[in-house]
């Protein structure tokens, strides 16, 4: 398989995601984590350590391929503040995204070194608000996708110490932004509507990391991921239902735009403990710089009500999440593992966006892999991840100079299970 | 096989349920109504009580007229039918208004007249429109004045066509106040807003025409009105009339434009108005501080007959052809005009604080608006003339999306008096103006 062909099939499958993780961060880069709560940094599980950590590649005794993927399904209900409605709260419309993984690693069984490639989506983000409601006007959709491929290699040092790193290729991105304008046209009262939708350009990055493994009961890890911009030029600007006076049309007269946003930073911090040869437990924090966040801001080669910029505040922080997870081994084909996250949300309050309603994740996994034979394995996993309610109010938005978005309490809940298969040798 | 099915099947038995019961909810919200009472609300006031938009009364602004609203929010917490006198559904126009047809090449908006179905059933020798003989529970007269209300046979032939329509043909001259205490003796919640007139015709007429009404006269009126409204126990809310200077009507047309349109035709021209003074008119030079009507709008730069200037142009104060004075409001004038909403409105609120009963202030909201404009949603209206949304296109009377804002302001200031926690309306599903 070229890299083509796998970019090719990840298209195919790709979707991103509803936000799985804080901000618009996708952490189901591997089947088997993805069971034990997202941990990985400290341990060398298997070819999945090309995401977590780099470095520990090389600690991964077999050689393999692996496939993943995962449906993120969205509930989310929102209600718009002081309560406007009798039992008409907005429920988005369900969406199911599919994240992806996949990855390869050789390298000769007993040597120092290890290489392969990953491919994951690491970021993203798919809503799709139904029609009417309140913050029509922020937004009626997104649909943010990225997936990154990744050539890794992976040396150790000692039998002990290992490290590795890898070139991100920001391979594929997409954004695609939809929302109301509030003009009204006199053929049918209906509110404009604009849709932003463009490519981004391919960008490199990378990904490096250190693994530690004092003793067999302990290990440490350490891994680094840097930020890439994803920029789209010249992304494609379409209006629908804007009244035909001419008037109006020179106000709304773009057909390009360009945007940033980035796709921060990540440092990673593993430690595993393996008390016994079947059980193996992880701790992970994560710290994502999403200060790098400050603005979605568009510019547009003609006006777009009059202005040929559009700028929102986002003023995002840098962030935490915390893992805890654990594998046993029931069987000799049987792993079954367990696992939980909190997120902490980078979104401040009264910053709070339709396209990111974010707030404080906590999360629940399960998960499973079966061997069959020597070679082949499936893994199963399920996430129950909840977005604690979060409300904001007008007050707060016009004190943040935030008046763009729409006030009121969202609370989401996302269930997310995921399939792997995997060929070792 | 088997063991993978053994250990797999519980596992996706349990996801599916997983799934079924992921859709979060909220507790449902609890409205009451507090110490106020909504079994039967009735509506006080003006044509911004009746609905009046676009410079006419008909169907679509009755239907979103702010009693109209608000009723709706009350029958959550018990309240019961508020009834309209809806034109028909075949006289859904009404009195007529005015639409938006498109823009002049300069981006003006050009509005025309709607004339069909209208629904007057007499023109001679006044308007007269079709009669309204069941109950009535909004009692909105565009056109009353504070000082109208006693007046007998307001509701008759010769009086106001819009109150000539609901008054009974049995006592054809009976007066507002009348039917007003009539109306309270089953009432249990009541809205009043009049007022605005007795200072309104004065301002739109650049002081020229319309008299504004004595404060004496206003207080004594008021008082006696509200004392009508409470005789029963009925609670309610009065509004306070808003300052006229701040709407689309006198905010749209400036006189620095003006200017610079003549002077871009040639630099030695100048906007000049006509002053009307008790040894006749005189002109002057137009200061930025004058403030010109919309309908001036249709005047300013048309030519006039045997004068070589055209319409508010001039070389100087003798050269000249000036804007007629009842398209200017000057200085002087909105002084008046602001003195006598600031009295006004002092007696309104004083009364209002006797009966304890909430007040909406609607002229600092007001001020508010045209200062910085008001957010809905994520939508930003302003006082502005049709890009506003809040202001239909006579300049003076709110839009459906407006009168909802009054609406909502209105329930915030019941809610905070009475205890009760009726739930706001969403402004942006009610329209803006429609552009072509």
């Amino acid at each position: 398989m070229n890299l083509k062909n796998l970019l090719l099939a990840g298209g195919a499958l790709l979707g991103a995601t509803a936000a799985q993780a804080g901000g618009f961060q996708v952490t189901l880069a591997g089947q088997k984590n993805n069971g034990m709560g997202g941990v990985g940094t400290g341990l060398a599980l298997d070819q999945a350590s090309m995401f977590y950590n780099p470095g520990a590649l090389a600690m991964v005794r077999e050689r393999g391929v692996q496939i993943g993927v995962n449906a993120t399904m969205a509930r989310q209900v929102f209600r718009a503040e002081a309560a406007q409605y009798y039992n008409t709260d907005r429920q988005l419309d369900n969406t199911v995204t599919t994240p992806f993984n996949l990855y390869a690693g050789f390298g000769p069984q007993e040597g120092k070194w290890k290489a392969g490639i990953a491919v994951y989506t690491p970021f993203g983000s798919k809503l799709d608000y139904g029609y009417n409601w309140e913050g029509r006007f922020a937004l009626t959709e997104i649909d943010l996708k990225s997936v990154f491929v990744q050539p890794t290699v992976s040396y150790a040092i000692t039998d002990k110490l290992s490290v590795g790193a890898g070139l991100v290729v920001f391979a594929l991105g997409s954004v695609n932004l939809q929302r109301d304008i509030p003009v009204q046209n006199n053929t049918n009262g209906q509110y404009g509507h604009i849709e932003l939708d463009g490519k981004a350009d391919q960008k490199l990055g990378f990904n490096a990391g250190v693994y530690f493994k004092p003793t067999d009961k302990l290990s440490v890890g350490v891994s680094y991921r840097s930020k890439i911009d994803a920029t789209v030029k010249g992304g494609d600007v379409t209006f629908s239902n804007l009244p035909n006076s001419e008037v109006i049309a020179s106000r709304f007269a773009a057909s390009k735009f360009d945007v940033t946003i980035p796709l921060p930073a990540t440092t990673n911090l593993g430690i595993g403990f393996m008390p016994s040869e079947k059980l193996t437990l992880g701790l992970d924090v994560n710290y994502t710089q999403w200060s790098a966040y400050k603005q979605l801001e568009f510019t547009f080669d003609q006006p777009v009500n009059g202005s040929n910029t559009s700028s929102s505040v986002r003023d995002y922080k840098d962030s935490f999440t915390f893992r805890v997870g654990g594998q046993y081994q029931v069987t000799d084909g049987l792993t079954v593992r367990a696992g939980g996250s909190y997120d902490l949300s980078p979104v401040k309050d009264g910053y709070v966006t339709p396209e990111t309603p974010d707030a404080n994740r906590i999360g629940g996994t399960v998960g499973l892999s079966y061997k069959f034979g020597e070679h082949f394995g499936v893994d199963l996993s399920t996430q129950f991840v909840s977005l604690q309610k979060r409300t904001q109010t007008q007050a707060e938005l016009v004190a943040n100079g935030n008046t763009d978005r729409v006030a009121g309490t969202y609370k989401t809940q996302i269930v997310i299970p995921g399939i792997g298969l995997n060929y070792t040798f | 096989m088997n063991t993978l099915a053994k250990y797999t099947l519980p596992a996706l038995a349990l996801l599916s349920l997983g799934l079924g019961s992921c859709q979060p909810e909220f507790h449902s919200p609890k409205f009451e109504a507090g110490s106020a009472d909504f079994t039967r609300y009735i509506a006080v006031g003006n044509s911004l009580t009746a609905g009046f938009s676009d410079g006419g009364l008909y169907r679509e602004g009755q239907v979103n007229s702010y009693p109209n609203i608000l009723a709706r929010q009350f029958r959550l917490v018990g309240g019961g039918a508020f009834e309209q006198p809806l034109f028909s559904e075949t006289q859904f126009n009404g009195s007529g208004y005015l639409r938006l047809t498109g823009f002049s090449a300069t981006g003006t908006p050009v509005t025309a007249n709607v004339t069909n179905n209208l629904a007057i059933r007499a023109t001679t020798p006044t308007t007269l429109y079709t009669r309204f003989d069941t109950r009535v529970d909004n009692l909105g007269v565009p056109g009353i004045r504070l000082s109208d209300i006693h007046t007998a046979g307001y509701g008759s032939q010769a009086g106001n066509p819009y109150f000539e329509r609901i008054t009974p043909t049995t006592t054809p001259l009976q007066s507002y106040f009348q039917r007003v205490k009539a109306e309270a003796a089953t009432a249990t919640f009541f809205s009043n807003w009049l007022g605005n007139n007795d200072v309104l015709g004065y301002a739109t007429t650049g002081g020229l025409g319309g008299v504004i009404t004595r404060t004496d006269t206003f207080a004594l009126k008021n008082s006696r009105i509200i004392n009508a409204l409470t005789a029963n126990g009925a609670k309610g809310i009065v509004a306070t009339i808003p300052d006229v200077t701040n709407v689309p009507f006198f905010t749209t047309v400036r006189v620095a434009d003006v200017r610079a349109r003549f002077k871009a035709a040639n630099a030695n021209l100048d906007v000049y108005i006509q002053v009307t003074g008790s040894s006749g008119n005189t002109t002057r030079l137009a200061t930025d501080a004058d403030l010109i009507t919309l309908q001036g709008s249709a005047v300013i730069g048309t030519t006039t007959t045997g004068n070589p200037f055209p319409v508010g142009a001039g070389l100087s104060a003798a050269q000249s052809n000036p804007i007629p004075n009842q398209f200017v409001l000057d200085a002087t004038e909105q002084a008046n005009v602001q003195a006598a909403t600031t009295a006004f409105n002092s007696a309104i609120v004083a009364k209002a604080n006797e009966k304890g009963l909430a007040i909406f202030d609607s002229n600092t909201f007001f001020r508010s608006v045209a200062q910085s404009g008001f957010v809905t949603n994520g939508v930003n209206n302003t006082a502005g003339f049709v890009s506003g949304n809040l202001f239909s296109l006579d300049g003076v009377h709110p839009t459906p999306r407006g009168y909802a804002v009054v609406a909502n302001e209105m329930i915030r200031a019941i809610n905070a008096k009475y205890g009760s926690t009726l739930p706001l309306t969403n402004p942006n599903d009610y329209r803006g103006v429609l552009i072509p």
